[in-house]
């Protein structure tokens, strides 16, 4: 097994994991995790389902707490300046929760006043994430009517309309048929250098497209962290650790 | 705006188009209304005594059904993970799920003044009863929605939520009948639990800051256990 400590650390990380456990009752869902991520990189969670991803991803936006360890976000601790923390992320659940009664329009305002955004602010931000993830003729659509790409759009949408720092996605390509897939990894890519990406998958070939960084899960562990211009050979790697 | 006018204002659009608020409107006021025209044409007296004690029946029976998509429906679609990841504090969550679904439960009360109103044109009823009845309405809404939020927090089973509800305020209206199996002092907290015995002396138009003490104690420790609820991952 390679140890995970070394290469997991960096300096100045935007995203520090230290020693992170969740146990649920005597069930350890991660164990132990230490984790850096740069500012400007994708990085991949990767691992079988049920290997911790999610509650890891869960913990970083706030949503869980750490049994033990802890967890910040540009500096700020996700427990103890919970706000700070959860105002630099950006979280788009893997089951793509979006309030269906509203207007694709109305469910971005929400979201942005919700973040702090005042009145103008929001309207503009709205303006330029419909550009960005191609959603400008479908503000006045209910969410309900939507498919799952234009659900995937909104999702995406609402965890950028406050600029922040860190995107976090959870398995962002599920469902997707072949051409969502090629945009939504395109679009991805086209965040890193400006945004940080962190994003799980159980897919080989997702993260290998899209991350700059791989990080190995299997049953709450960390195995591995690589770069992924230092792997030639990912599913070699991935089938050796697991 | 803050964070909890915009979490109230998406409880209120939530709230006033669900056909859930309509057909518990529609019931409250037809019975009600039913209830209110019968009694005065049979009993020709101009108060609302009558009309009050239906109208705490039906709140217990009606609000569970108000509040139970409070939380349960965010749970069941997830979207309790956007607002809690959201840099908002859970308290004003909560707070915004109960205050859109008292809002609702004060429009019917407010509706439903239309029937003093009538007895004001047409008779000279004693107002201090009507007035008294009123808050004591507006005190038991506060509480049983209290308590709707907090079963709803518990849950993502809409059904479940309702039915935890009604039963958590049955029990409180039937707690003073448990004063004649336990001794004392128990017997004394069993009949100060009870929701008709602090509601009765407001109708009677006599006002206790005991009896509003009662139904905002409840009402507070209810919403903070529904903030613990949701705080507590």
């Amino acid at each position: 097994m390679i140890d995970p400590t070394e290469p997991a650390r960096i300096d100045n990380p935007i995203v520090a994991i230290e020693g992170v456990s969740k146990l649920y009752g005597s069930v350890a869902a991660v164990r132990d995790v230490t984790l850096h991520v740069r500012r400007g990189e994708v990085l991949g969670l990767l691992g079988p389902n049920g290997s911790g991803k999610t509650t890891l991803l869960r913990m970083l936006t706030g949503y869980l707490s750490p049994t033990s360890g802890r967890l910040s976000v540009a500096g700020y601790d996700t427990e103890r300046q919970r706000m700070e923390a959860r105002r630099r992320i950006g979280y788009v659940p893997e089951s793509l929760p979006l309030y269906s009664h509203m207007r694709v329009g109305e469910f971005l305002r929400f979201m942005a006043r919700l973040r702090g955004l005042d009145s103008a602010a929001a309207e503009a931000a709205i303006a330029e994430v419909a550009g960005q993830v191609a959603l400008g003729d479908r503000l006045a659509a209910p969410i309900r009517t939507l498919s799952r790409g234009y659900r995937q759009r909104v999702a995406i949408g609402q965890a950028l309309v406050h600029r922040p720092d860190i995107l976090v996605l959870d398995e962002p390509t599920n469902g997707l048929d072949p051409r969502q897939i090629i945009e939504t990894r395109n679009f991805i890519r086209g965040l890193a250098g400006w945004r940080t990406v962190i994003m799980s998958s159980h897919i080989l070939g997702e993260v290998e497209k899209i991350a700059d960084r791989v990080a190995i899960l299997l049953q709450g562990r960390l195995l591995s962290v690589q770069a992924m211009a230092d792997t030639p050979d990912l599913e070699a790697l991935f089938l050796s650790l697991t | 705006m803050s964070a909890l006018g915009v979490l109230l204002r998406k409880e209120l659009h939530a709230t006033f188009t669900s056909p859930i608020a309509y057909s518990v409107a529609a019931v409250f006021l037809l019975v009600t209304g039913y209830t209110f025209s019968l009694t005065l044409f049979f009993t020709k007296v101009a108060n609302l005594t009558y009309i009050f004690h239906q109208m705490y029946v039906l709140l217990i029976l009606l609000v569970p059904v108000l509040t139970m998509r409070a939380f349960a429906e965010e749970r069941r679609a997830d979207t309790l993970e956007l607002l809690l990841t959201a840099p908002v504090h859970e308290v004003w969550i909560v707070l915004a799920k109960f205050l859109a679904a008292l809002v609702l439960v004060t429009c019917l009360l407010v509706a439903s003044g239309a029937y003093a109103v009538v007895l004001g044109l047409y008779g000279e009823p004693d107002w201090a009863p009507i007035y008294g009845g009123y808050l004591a309405l507006f005190l038991l809404a506060c509480l049983l929605v209290s308590i709707g939020t907090l079963t709803s927090s518990l849950t993502e089973n809409q059904v479940v939520a309702a039915t935890c509800s009604l039963g958590t305020c049955l029990m409180l209206w039937f707690a003073d009948s448990a004063a004649y199996m336990v001794p004392a002092p128990l017997d004394a907290v069993a009949i100060n639990l009870s929701l008709i015995g602090h509601f009765t002396t407001f109708v009677s138009g006599s006002l206790f800051l005991s009896d509003a003490g009662y139904y905002l104690t409840l009402s507070l420790l209810a919403l903070f256990l529904a903030t613990r609820v949701v705080t507590d991952r």
